[in-house]
This record gives structure tokens, sequence and C-alpha cells, in this order.
């Protein structure tokens, strides 16, 4: 090691003399050399007289290492100004490279002892973590990329890539409600078949206080045996999981009893230095080419290239992951619910009510309180750790908190037990409608019928073959690549032998034709949804940045691209299947937009290619566009106008993030104020309606009529808005400005251009296709927008026309409408 | 190596416990708390049956009782150079872990000698050298304390099979 002049020396120094010769061997606090420094001082004499006097100070340096000196780099009478320049080579005969609880484990020497002579702390010189079940072993950046070379040369040799497994709800799903137990012992019960092949386990270290030796229920996630067999022949399996070291364990000896696909490759919260993310350099903290993760949340591996994102492995409804309490809260997608919904209508309304709340947040182990301090992990800069404690992570009472809110959960999952009470609820949904059936047919049931319960679990998950499937694919083209590269290096390498080039020297070049996972993998998924443009509209949750949200990053790592409104380029709209939003609508009269449910994203996901829409293409009914429309016979113009008029009527309950984009503020500060309550509300819809059927048969006529009067005006407003970027506000007033109302009216017309406006927000086409880098004004989109708002005041001048009434139904809708974007 | 050790304790009581039988609580106090700890230094085996209890002061302001029990022991306490048996807990390519009773032990890669080599692809992965010596997880094995170092309620140890009668023991 190098010894280079220290910072605290008095600058600059002249050498005098070396004390050691090369060859010497040097302990510890050895001098080295002498020097001296030159220095002012204050000196007085007997008289009181003070001067400053310019003195030499000689000093001696001493050895802070042991070894044999090698070389020096300065010699008598040379002068070293500053710190940082070397001084001398002397070679350790240990250099610490891998330490165990802060001893070498070559020399045994204790690595955290400090003194004045310490230069450099030698626990730093080992810093990298990468054993899975040990924490206090860590070893030197050198040794780190050795042994991982080491790894990689073996795996290349068994042709085998590196898979980290996630636990819970990616190959299995844990609950703790004994409520499985019971339906394991009863052959009768529906849910019998699904739950017979769980296992279950204690732990023996649970100490909860409350709570006395806790049962967890484990499922499999069916095929998994299969799954681990084969793939085990393609990858050295790894298990990381944010559960505890014994429950990882467990689980461990559930999923593989003879040890032979994971061994002893298990990496627990207990060991991962931090609870809120996963990364691949705690393993691999040089190298990740050759690793492939699996994972049911990407958000915790900051969607790395390496993730190989899995749909959730939901068996017992409600139990959600119950490890994740540590982790970021997820952001429950509006899916869920939908899914729920698709499976069993009968309890979306519970499902609906219960995701958000505590239990899918659900119960676990007790929180150590050595996991609260961040762990020696070489892995994690200095900077990340912060990063991770600023969000909240490491904060003590934050910890103490989510540890009581698991020992709440535990107990309320233990007592209230929420799958007995969903099969309970299911059970009777089955009895009312038999009752129901009974009033309808008159007859009486037979016996054996009444005895059919609907299950309320379902063993029907094949995610596992699809990943496999991914799994096969992503192997075969990495070792193709390998192969191709090898190939062609073989020459030049055969050149190299040529020469003396020793085999030492060869292998890293070797390695470096190993190809990247992570470029390959993404070069993969690209191709999947190549050119498939996604609007998302009921799905994300209201206040959530779409393009942030899982589904959406989900949705881009496999080549699709993502924007809130829908625009030329939109071939997607997904959707929930029970709500028609105001986009969806919009979208159906687009022939070639196809609108589909997230199950269609979900496949095209899990299998790696897309999927036919066919199956998930929610139907809209072109009766549902609105009268209007589908009597002015499919021009855009006509189309178009539906928005304000429709989304008046879109009276949704649950307004999403992807659907807020299309409110304008302008609205928030609504002046008239209209007291409507729901039944009076829907009497004056339906006369509104009435009304649009009326005004779509005149409507030829008089958007003739009213074109004449604004349409110049506002049409030029609507360009110049469209040219600034000012807010609702300062249009608005300009607005007010430019169009010279016919009518007295001044707050109807308010509403009206606050109509208008919403149009064209709602059809937003200029930014959105400048976002997209394409040249806006060939676009039909603006040509639309234009068009529609000439409509638009046409049909509100019919409205004039036809007096007060429906001047107080326009205001009430505009009025709830506002409300309900104000939630 | 193996202590007796005369030890001192302070216990706190629970009122509820005040009573005819306050001994046997003591003495159960003791044993659940004391027994098997570790001071960092050594650990604590056995505690013997005479011990010696103070008479108990109340703490004002609580209402807890005092109790200082003066008790023998036998302690466990390793000392560098120290050859001690053990039972191999994990085998990772930089070495193998061990554990010594209380002390977990490491033997590292430089510590085993050269003719041993690592086989990470055996399940589950060992150090072997193809012949009668085979370290993996579950193996007893002798080694000798290289260097050892005490933390609050832990000790590390680092250890070496490098010398002669060192290594798995055959049974």
């Amino acid at each position: 090691m190098k010894i280079r002049s220290p910072n605290d020396l008095h600058y600059p120094i002249t050498v005098v003399d070396l004390s050691k010769q090369p060859k010497d061997s040097v302990e510890r606090f050895a001098p080295l050399f002498t020097y001296y420094y030159e220095s002012t001082v204050t000196e007085g004499n007997k008289y009181g007289d003070e001067k400053e006097v310019k003195k030499k100070f000689p000093a001696r340096f001493d050895s802070s290492i042991d070894g044999q000196l090698v070389e020096w780099y300065i010699k008598g009478g040379s002068v070293i100004h500053g710190p940082g320049i070397d001084i001398v080579e002397i070679e350790e005969p240990c250099t610490h490279e891998t330490q165990f609880g802060g001893l070498c484990t070559n020399c045994g020497k204790d690595m955290t002892e400090v003194d004045y002579i310490t230069d450099e702390r030698d626990i730093d010189r080992a810093t990298v973590n990468m054993t899975h079940d040990n924490i206090a072993l860590l070893v030197s950046q050198r040794e780190a990329l050795q042994a991982e070379e080491d790894a990689k040369r073996r795996l290349l040799g068994v042709k085998r890539l590196s898979l980290i497994v996630d636990l819970d709800q990616t190959i299995i799903h844990t609950t703790c409600e004994r409520t499985v137990a019971e339906w394991q012992n009863d052959k009768d019960n529906p849910n019998y078949d699904a739950v017979k092949e769980v296992k279950s386990f204690q732990l023996a270290d649970d100490k909860l206080a409350n709570v006395a030796a806790n049962w967890y229920y484990c499922k499999l996630r069916p095929g998994l045996k299969d799954f681990l067999d084969k793939v085990s022949t393609m990858y050295e399996l790894h298990i990381y999981t944010m559960a505890t070291r014994a429950y990882a364990q467990a689980v461990a000896k559930i999923i593989d009893p003879e040890r032979k696909y994971f061994g002893d490759r298990i990496l627990s919260r207990d060991e991962n230095g931090t609870d809120q993310i996963k990364t691949l350099h705690r393993l691999f903290p040089v190298n990740t080419d050759m690793v492939v993760v699996i994972d049911d949340r990407g958000d915790i591996w900051h969607w790395s290239d390496n993730l190989i994102k899995v749909r959730q492995y939901n068996f017992f409804l409600g139990a959600g992951d119950i490890n994740a309490s540590f982790l970021p809260k997820q952001t429950e997608l509006v899916t869920a619910a939908a899914q729920a919904a698709v499976v069993e209508p009968t309890k979306v309304g519970r499902s609906k009510d219960e995701k958000p709340s505590a239990e899918t947040e659900a119960l676990s182990i007790a929180a150590k309180p050595t996991d609260s301090t961040p762990k020696t992990n070489g892995a994690f800069s200095e900077l990340e750790q912060q990063l991770i404690s600023m969000g909240g992570g490491d904060d003590p009472t934050l910890l103490e908190q989510q540890a009581k809110e698991q020992e709440k959960v535990i107990i309320s999952q233990q007592t209230e037990r929420p799958l007995l009470q969903k099969q309970l609820l299911l059970d009777q949904a089955d009895e009312t409608s038999e009752v129901e059936e009974i009033a309808e047919n008159g007859d009486v049931p037979a016996p054996e019928h009444q005895k059919q319960r609907h299950s309320l679990l379902h063993d029907d998950d094949n995610e596992l073959e699809y990943v496999e499937a991914c799994l096969r694919r992503v192997h075969h083209a990495f070792f193709e690549e390998y192969q191709r590269k090898r190939t062609g290096h073989q020459g030049g390498r055969v050149a190299e032998l040529r020469g003396e080039k020793s085999p030492k020297k060869r292998l890293p070049d070797d390695l470096g034709n190993v190809p990247d996972v992570k470029l390959i993998m993404p070069r993969m998924k690209r191709a999947v949804l190549q050119g498939v443009s996604i609007v998302f509209s009921g799905i994300v949750p209201l206040g959530m940045d779409v393009q942030y949200s899982d589904i959406a990053l989900w949705a881009k790592s496999f080549g699709a691209h993502v924007s809130t409104d829908i625009t030329k380029q939109t071939t997607h709209v997904v959707a929930n299947r029970s709500r028609k939003t105001t986009k969806v609508k919009k979208a159906a009269r687009y022939p070639h937009i196809k609108i589909v449910t997230t199950d269609w994203l979900l496949e095209s996901f899990s299998r790696w290619e897309r999927a036919s829409e066919e199956p998930h293409i929610i139907e809209v009914d072109p009766a549902e566009h609105g009268p209007h429309g589908a009597s002015a016979g499919g021009s855009p113009f006509e189309d178009l106008e539906d928005g304000p008029l429709l989304s008046a009527e879109d009276d949704d309950p649950v307004i999403t993030g992807d659907e807020s984009n299309e409110g304008d503020d302008g609205e928030a500060d609504e002046e008239v104020k209209l007291d409507m309550s729901d039944e009076k509300w829907q009497s004056l819809g339906e006369e509104f309606q009435d009304f649009m059927d009326e005004e779509g048969d005149s409507g030829e006529e008089s958007e003739t009529d009213s074109e004449s009067v604004r349409s110049d005006s506002s049409t030029q407003n609507r360009r110049k808005r469209k040219r600034s970027t000012e807010s609702a506000e300062s249009s608005e007033a300009e607005d007010s400005d430019g169009s010279v109302s016919s009518a007295a009216g001044t707050k109807l017309q308010k509403k009206k251009k606050r109509a208008l406006e919403r149009t064209t927000s709602l059809s937003n086409v200029v930014t959105a296709d400048k976002s997209s880098g394409l040249p806006s004004p060939d676009t039909t989109g603006p040509d639309e927008g234009q068009g529609d708002e000439d409509n638009g005041n046409g049909f509100v001048d019919d409205i004039d026309d036809d007096g007060a009434a429906l001047e107080a139904e326009l205001m009430a809708e505009f009025e709830r409408e506002s409300d309900e974007e104000d939630l | 190596m193996f202590f007796l050790y005369e030890l001192e304790k302070t216990i706190q009581l629970h009122p509820s416990y005040f009573g005819p039988l306050i001994r046997s609580h003591i003495h159960r106090e003791l044993l659940t708390k004391e027994e098997g700890s570790n001071t960092g230094k050594y650990t604590i085996v056995c505690i013997l049956d005479s011990f010696e209890i103070s008479d108990g002061q109340v703490v004002p302001g609580t209402g807890y009782a005092e109790y200082i029990v003066h008790y023998k022991a036998v302690v466990w306490r390793p000392f560098r150079g120290e050859i001690v048996d053990g039972v191999v807990t994990s085998v990772i390519r930089a070495g193998f872990f061990v554990d010594c009773g209380s002390l977990q032990a490491f033997v590292g890669r430089g510590m085993i000698p050269s003719e041993i080599k690592f086989d990470a692809n055996a399940t589950p992965p060992q150090w072997t050298d193809n012949a009668e010596q085979v370290i993996e997880k579950g193996t007893q094995i002798r080694i000798k304390i290289k260097g050892l170092r005490s933390e609050m309620d832990r000790m590390y140890g680092v250890a070496t099979m490098k010398e002669d009668y060192l290594g798995p023991l055959v049974a």
C-alpha cells in the first residue's frame, strides 16, 4: 500500500533523512523518515520585547501500517508541499480483504481499532456485503469483483443465469386466518378443494406480545413445482424477500424441501439493510449482466431492467402481502376492484371497501428493533441511505407505528376473519338468488341444488406457465447472443493466444463477451407493445400522475406509449367495463381505437406478446353515444359536440386521476348555486334528454342559423388560446371580451363558455400532438375542436330560445359537474 | 474455556409478586434473564443453585422492589488460540461459518488448507478435497480461534483449520 502525505502536517515540509531502506520490514509506529518544517513564533526576551521569529522544527513521520518497505518516492532534502503526495510503498502481509464482524478473516486482527496514526480505517477496506444470510461478513471491492467473475464463469459453464425470486404474492400467497384450517378439515366446504393443498407452519421466534403462536397458511401458486423444476435447469435460483429470515426459511422448506432449487441462497429483510427497496447490488455488487428478477412489485426494484414483473398472486382474497407493511404503500389500482367484479360480482362492494383498509397492509412478524438501524452495507451509498430515510423509511417512530399497526391487523385478521365473512356473504347471496329463482320458477328446487354454494377461493392461476415461457425465451436469447459473440471473437482470440498471452489475461476477455440481460430483456419486451399508444380511463386513482402509475410504467416497459388524452395516435383505451367514462365514449367514435379492459394489458404483459383484443373489448353501445351523435350520422363535428353534454349525464361517483385531467380549472369558481336533490336532478336529466332528442332533429337548421352569429369571434378566441398557454381564467376573460353576446343572461353565457372550454380541453389534441413531436396543424384534432365549438354555440343559442326552465337545467348540470370535479 | 464465576445481578420485582413465593420468583427471573445471555466477554452457561438474595428495597416512586442477587455460574469464554468444536451453519465461496456454542466464527478462504476447494455446483455447496474431507452445512468441525472481537451482547470470531488435527470430525 502506498502511504501518501496526510492532511494534518505543517506544509511545506523538508525531508531530512530516511530511516528505512527498501526491503526493510516496517512495524506500525516505526519511524519512516525525519523532516523539519518552518513556522513563525513569538519570542520574548527579558526586557519584555516580543518579536516574531521564523524557526525550524524537526519532526518524525511514523508508519501507519506493518509490512515490508518496497520503494521510496522521496529522498533526503525533498520538499513536500501538500497532502496527497506519494511517500513510500509498503507491502502489507495482509490486506484485510475479507472481514467478519470487524475482524480480518486472514490475520484475525481487530479492524475497528483507531489511533492517532490511523490514516485510513482498516474497516473501510471491506465494505461490500454479498452474502445471502450474513450481514457481518464484508469483502473489499476487489474481492467482490473476483467472486462475481468466478460465479459468472461457473454459470456460463453450466449454461445458466441467475434468477432472483420473490416469495409473497409472486410464487406463494400466505395468510394468517385460521378459517383456512377449518375449511381444510371440512370436506363439505365449497372451498375445500381450493385449500386442501395449503401448507401451514408456525414460527418459533414469533414474539408478538398479544398474539400467541401464530399459524401461517401458505398457498403455492399453481404449477410451482413444475415451474421450479424447469426453471432451475436454466437458472440458479435465489430467494429475495421482504419477510423475516425465519419466515423465508419456513417457506423455503415448503417449496423446496430437499433444498435443491434454492440451497442457502435466501436473502430476507433481516439481511437486506433497508426495508424500503430491493436492490440487485446487495447480491451482485459489481455486475448484474446475468441476473433476472421476478417479482410482483416493480416499484421496490425501481423498475429495474432486470425485472420481469409478474401478475400478483392473490389467492386469499383481502389478505394482500403479509410482509409488505414496511414497504412503501402500493397504490391500488381501480382495476383490482374491477377484477374482483369479474370473478364474483356479489362481493364487489365489499372488496372495494376493503382494499384501501388496513387489510391489504396485512399482518406480519413483529418488527425487530435492529431493523431500523441502517446496516453496514457497501452496496448502499450514504446518499441512497439518506434518501431512503428522507422518505420516512428509517424514522423510528414510523417504524414503531408500522409495527403497532401490524399487531393490530394481525389481531383483527384473527378475530374478524375476512375470508369467513366473505364466504358467508357469498352464501347469503347464493341463498337470495335461489329464493328469487324459486319465486320466478314457482318450482321447488331439487335437494342437491340447495347444497350448491359458490366457493370464495379459486385455484385457477396460470401465470407461472407464462413466466416460465418468458424466462425460457430470455435464457435462449442470452446464450444465443453469447455463442454468437464468442465465435465472432474466436479468430481474434486464437491470434492472441499465438502470442504469449497467459490464460489469466484471456479470462477477462472471455467475460467481456458476455451479453447483458439488461439490454436483451428490454429489447424483447419493447417489441411486445411497439406502436401501441394507450390512454387510461378510470384505471388510475385520483390524485396520481398517470405517467408514473404502476400500470403505466409497466406498459411503458413493454414499449407502449402512454398519454393522458385521446389523440390521433391513440390505438387503445384501457378502461373499466363497468364505467363508461367520457374518454371511453369519445374513443368509441373512432373505429381504429380499441377500447379494452386491463385484462388485455395484463395478458400481453404476462405472455410477452400482444394479446388479441377480442375477448377484452368493451362494447360501447352506440345508443350511449348520445342521441345527438347518433342522429348526426357520425360526422366528427357532430360527434365531439356530445362531450360536455354527456359528461353531465355521466354521473360517476368515482373520479379517477386520469379523468380529472379533463376538467377545467376555471370551473372551480362557480357563482350560481342551485340546490338540487338527486330526484330533481334525475327528472331534469330526463327532460333534458327529451330536449336533446328534439334538438337532434332540428339540429341541422339551427346550426346554420347560429353559426353566423358568433362563430367568427369565438373561433378567433379559440385560436388565440391555442397559441397562448395562459390560465383558464385569463382566457375566459378574453372570451367574454371577444364574444359580444346576443343574449342578456351573462351567467348562462359564462357557463356556455365553460362548456366550450371543456370540450376543447377534452379534445386537447394540440398539446398532445406537440408532445408526440408531430406537426399539429395537419391533424384533424384542431379542426374538430373548432367545429365542435361552433356547434356548441349553435346549440346553446337554441337553448336560449327555449326558455328559462332549460336554463336552470343547464346550470344545475354544470353545477353538479363542477362539484364533482372539486372533489 | 469454562469458568466458575461469581456474579451479581440486580432484579426488580413487580409488587404483584410480593408474597410467600417471592424467592422462587426471583430465582425464575434470574434463570430466564441470565442463563444463555452474552455479556460480550463471556456467555453464562449455567447458574448454580446456591445464591444469595439481599433484602429487598422498594424503589421510591414506582413500587417495584429491588433485590441484589449474588450467584455463581458456569461461564464460557473463548480465547484466541483456543481449539473449539462447532457445527458448520453456512458455506459460501469466501469460507464457512461455524457455530461454537454462543460464538459465531468464520473460517475464511485463506484459513482453509489449499487442497480443500470450494464446490459451488454441489447441492448444498461445499468445501471438499474430493476425498473424505467434506465441509457442508451441518458438518461437525474442529477449528482454532485466531481472533475475537466483542460487542455489547455478541462475540465475533475468526478461526482457522490450517493446522494439524483441525478440520471436519469424522465420526
